[in-house]
């Protein structure tokens, strides 16, 4: 094949494709609201989102675990991030949602106030989380900025580390 | 090279088998030396075992069987008699055939493992002069093991080297060798014919021998079954009762049961559905129809359950055959006399439960052997046999299994037993005080526990009896030692049939519903609340002659007290081992199959809790663990029976008429628009609700105070009567007006009304002024909002 073949074929795909360039540059998520804030969460963590459900209740656990709930045959634990991020609790309405994340084995449901939209963020437009809360155990992971917002970007998997 | 691994398979499933039945048929020779049917066994398995090890070039096995077969081929001609020194060589070999077997399994080869002195030894008894080549894995030892064979078998002028024979040599020396043996056997049978004995028919021919035997290697394998086939010829007795049997991955089988839970789940769905539609239509004809199929598929699951449970059912015989090994070597060790009594061996278990429960069985077992039965001398001076009986049994004892290992040996002292746990400090003397000597016998299950004076090899250590009961528990099961003193120690094994699925009690508690796994249930009673008195800040109440401590599930899993206590309770009296406890709850729902199912890693650990089950409605419902129910109990101070907070004072201060707040209940929309009219002029707030659970739910929301109710009796889902009892059943509500708005005016409805707890009864059709009336009556309206 001529190289001149090659210069062709790959810019047709170049073509095809225009945003593979960037890809890897882009950075996925899903939006929500608790409280006042915009938090995000990596799409990738996310299993499903689903409308509220009945829960029940476990004992001896933090507030913010709601309880257990069924969701097609599995029980899975339900956390409530209003309560986990010290904020009062609200009675749930028609926005609210369950977050259900999944990494490696682990998998739980994540009550949040409602949703706001998927987001593309560029990697250049994270920034890393204020040095007050950046330790090892923070559940920040660093903060989007997109446009007028700023976007808190959690660690699904430090959100699904049982801390109690 | 596949090829090979399936045939090492075949072999290495075959060579335990094989094995295992050896052990336990020497074990037996032992005591009759003079079996002779029992000897050809047990030179068979070790036999075969030989011919395909050498045929799959596993030369340390062979060298290592060939060794045991001339010792065991001396001693079915009789040249040898086989005493404890003969057997212990005999076992320590078969012993070394395991590890080597072991090591073959994980390895596909058979070094690593020096048997030399152990054949040494087998040399020596055999007769020989203790002085055997020894064999490299490596090393093809072929031509030894032949030789040796041969001159074991006096047929010392075959001593030739086949392996420079060419193919036809051999072929023709196998010939020669095969009608030799023909004659030989052809003699046999005569003599036995003559003696009047039945004869299997003739051994195969000599082409079929050769044809049925691995093609070249091993001649040694091939000059053998000659040797047996008088009296071994094919395992008559044998191909009667062989199964028919497939291997199945476990994995396959967890899967499979798996599934069948969730099937078990949906059929309780099922079935609550059906119940719903069989309330709702009332009377239908398809009704019936949808009956009869709900009942074949509930029926039916739970027929496959029990087919599925039962494939993952393995005969506890499994682990009982090692221990007739165990007393054996025990005995020897210790110098006293056991026998093993074992009966049950057939009893079925699931296999993860017979996988756990062979370590706490040889726990016990050494226990009573090293503890338990005493020294020969030490027994006839206590006037008993001079050998001792441990007897193990197992058997099915309704939805378990119980397995009690007995002895006849010095039993246990409470006494002993507390003085060593005070001075180890496990409990205090006021606890042994109060210890009854059940409890007492219980001790020697905590960590830390050991009554030998002095720590032998066998037991003593401190470890053992407490693993015990921690793998006893794993499987749900529980330990129950009863003991005379002088006359010995029963210990009992409860264990649940399988793990995955139980059946269960369902307790209900103010809103919440729990399962206990029923196999903990002893009774339940109903009492009524002044039957339960206090002791040193402990609930109790009698229970026929006994007394026993009660606590309130509430106090455990921290329920809220929404709902005011009734007059009445119901204990549900647990039992583990010899504690019992009551545990009060509200209602009793019913008993139910459930699968249990985890929590998973992140609710770990939650004390109390042994899991979670998905009931029929589709809401998850905890299991009660109730070993760790039973610790908690103790920590618990006065159960709060009679202490249900009293309804708070909800009545705020009003300022302004729309404070007040009034629920309209009709599913009418007319209506509810009619009372809207009438009440709109006093300016007070008023929801609305469709029917009795929408305006439950509104109340359980809690968004408002209600000042009152105005409650239609006629109503879809939920009528007037259920509503205004199931708003009793609240505390806080207990004094909620509660106003009938109905068209029924018979007397029977207006005592009904009364009884449901409502106060006031307005018949339809009403004056808006009427309506008005009462309604500020009942909500103490101020009279200066009125304008």
């Amino acid at each position: 094949m001529s190289d001149k073949l090659k210069e062709i074929i790959n810019k047709q795909s170049d073509q095809q494709n225009p945003d593979v360039t960037n890809l890897d540059d882009i950075v996925q998520l899903v939006g929500f609201i608790i409280g006042d804030e915009e938090y995000a969460i990596p799409i990738l963590a996310i299993q499903e989102i689903i409308k509220p459900f009945p829960w029940t209740r476990v004992p001896q656990v933090p507030a913010y675990v709601k309880g257990v709930f069924n969701m097609r045959g599995s029980v899975i634990p339900l956390i409530d991030l209003r309560l986990k991020f010290g904020l009062n609790e609200q009675k749930h309405n028609d926005e609210t949602r369950f977050i259900v994340m999944k990494v490696g084995d682990e998998v739980a449901g994540f009550v949040i106030d409602r949703l706001t939209m998927a987001l593309r963020i560029k990697k250049q437009n994270i920034g890393p989380a204020p040095d007050t809360v950046n330790t090892e155990d923070s559940l920040i992971d660093g903060v989007g900025k997109e446009e007028d917002r700023i976007i808190t970007i959690l660690k699904a998997d430090k959100l699904l580390k049982r801390d109690f | 090279m596949d090829e090979f691994q399936e045939i090492l398979q075949d072999f290495l499933v075959e060579s335990f088998e094989l094995v295992e039945q050896l052990d336990q048929d020497l074990i037996e020779l032992e005591s009759t030396p003079e079996d002779l049917e029992l000897l050809n066994g047990i030179f068979r398995v070790a036999h075969t075992v030989k011919g395909a090890s050498s045929f799959l070039n596993f030369d340390v096995l062979t060298h290592l069987t060939h060794h045991m077969e001339n010792v065991l081929n001396k001693a079915r001609h009789g040249e040898l008699v086989i005493t404890p020194d003969i057997m212990d060589v005999v076992l320590e070999s078969i012993d070394l055939m395991k590890a080597l077997l072991n090591t073959i399994r994980d390895t596909s080869s058979d070094a690593g493992i020096d048997v030399a002195a152990c054949v040494i030894r087998l040399d020596k008894v055999s007769g020989g002069d203790g002085d055997v080549p020894k064999v490299e894995s490596t090393s093809a030892p072929a031509e030894e093991a032949s030789t040796e064979e041969i001159s074991v078998e006096e047929n010392a002028e075959e001593e030739l080297d086949y392996d420079n024979m060419s193919d036809e040599d051999v072929e023709a020396e196998i010939q020669k060798l095969l009608a030799e043996r023909q004659e030989e056997d052809k003699a046999k049978r005569a003599a036995k014919i003559a003696a009047g004995e039945s004869v299997p028919d003739a051994p195969p021919s000599p082409d079929e021998v050769v044809k049925d035997t691995p093609a070249p290697p091993p001649v040694a394998k091939k000059a053998k079954p000659k040797n047996e086939t008088p009296k071994a010829a094919p395992p008559v007795k044998k191909t009667a009762t062989v199964e028919q049997t497939i291997r199945v991955d476990v994995k396959r089988l967890d899967h499979l049961m798996n599934l069948i839970g969730e099937l078990v789940l949906a059929k309780n769905r099922l079935i609550k559905i059906n119940d719903d539609v069989e309330e709702r239509y009332e009377g239908e004809e398809f009704l019936e129809e949808l009956n009869q199929v709900v009942s074949i598929v509930s029926l039916v699951t739970t027929d496959l359950q029990i087919a599925v449970m039962k494939t993952r059912m393995l005969p506890i015989g499994k682990v009982f055959n090692k221990f007739p090994r165990m007393i054996r070597d025990l005995t020897r060790e210790l110098n006293k006399k056991i026998e093993l009594e074992i009966s049950g061996e057939d009893t079925e278990l699931d296999k993860s439960i017979v996988e756990e429960i062979g370590d706490p069985l040889v726990h016990i077992i050494r226990n009573s052997c090293d503890h338990g039965i005493e020294t020969p001398d030490i027994r006839v001076a206590a006037g008993k046999e001079e050998g001792g009986i441990i007897s193990l049994k197992a058997y099915n004892e309704g939805n378990q299994i119980v397995i009690q290992i007995d002895d006849d040996g010095k039993g246990l002292d409470a006494d002993i037993l507390k003085d060593k746990a005070i001075e180890k400090g496990l409990i205090s003397e006021k606890e042994a005080d109060n210890m009854s000597d059940k409890e007492a016998f219980l001790l020697i299950m905590r960590p830390g526990f050991s009554t030998a004076a002095a720590v032998t090899n066998v037991s003593g250590r401190g470890v053992g009896m407490d693993v015990v009961k921690t793998n006893i528990e794993k499987v749900n099961g529980i330990v129950d030692i009863e003991s005379e003193l002088g006359k010995g120690t029963s210990l009992k094994l409860k264990i649940p049939l399988t793990l995955a699925i139980i059946q269960a009690l369902l307790v209900g508690v103010q809103e919440e519903t729990y399962a206990i796994p029923l196999a903990s249930v002893l009774e339940t009673v109903r009492i009524s609340i002044d039957e339960v008195y206090t002791v040193e800040g402990k609930s109790v109440m009698r229970l026929r002659e006994d007394v026993l401590s009660l606590v309130h599930i509430s106090d455990i899993f921290e329920v809220e007290r929404i709902m005011s206590s009734k007059e009445y309770a119901y204990v549900v009296v647990l039992g583990l081992g010899t504690q019992k406890i009551g545990l009060i709850v509200d209602t009793l729902v019913g008993q139910e199959e459930i699968v249990i199912k985890s929590l998973g890693d992140y609710l770990k650990g939650i004390e109390g809790v042994a899991g979670a089950t998905i009931r029929g409605d589709g809401g998850v419902t905890l299991i009660v663990d109730v070993v760790a129910l039973m610790d908690m109990a103790k920590n618990v101070k006065v159960s709060a029976i009679n202490s249900a907070s009293n309804a708070e004072a909800v009545s705020t201060e009003k300022t302004k008429a729309s404070d007040y707040i009034v629920m309209i209940v009709d599913d009418s929309k007319t209506d509810r628009t009619i009372m809207t009219k009438a009440l709109k002029p006093l300016g007070i707030t008023l929801v609305e609700a469709g029917d009795g659970q929408e305006a439950l739910s509104l109340l359980k929301q809690g968004d408002h105070n209600f000042d009152a109710m105005l409650i239609d009796i006629e109503m879809p889902r939920m009528d007037g009567y259920t509503l205004a009892i199931e708003i009793k059943k609240y505390s806080r509500y207990k004094n909620l007006p509660l106003i009938a708005v109905t068209s029924r005016t018979g007397k029977s409805d207006r005592m009904r009304g009364v009884e449901s707890g409502m106060i006031e009864y307005i018949t339809k059709p009403y004056s808006p002024d009427y309506l008005s009336s009462v309604v500020q009556r009942n909500v103490n309206f101020k009279s200066e909002f009125l304008s």
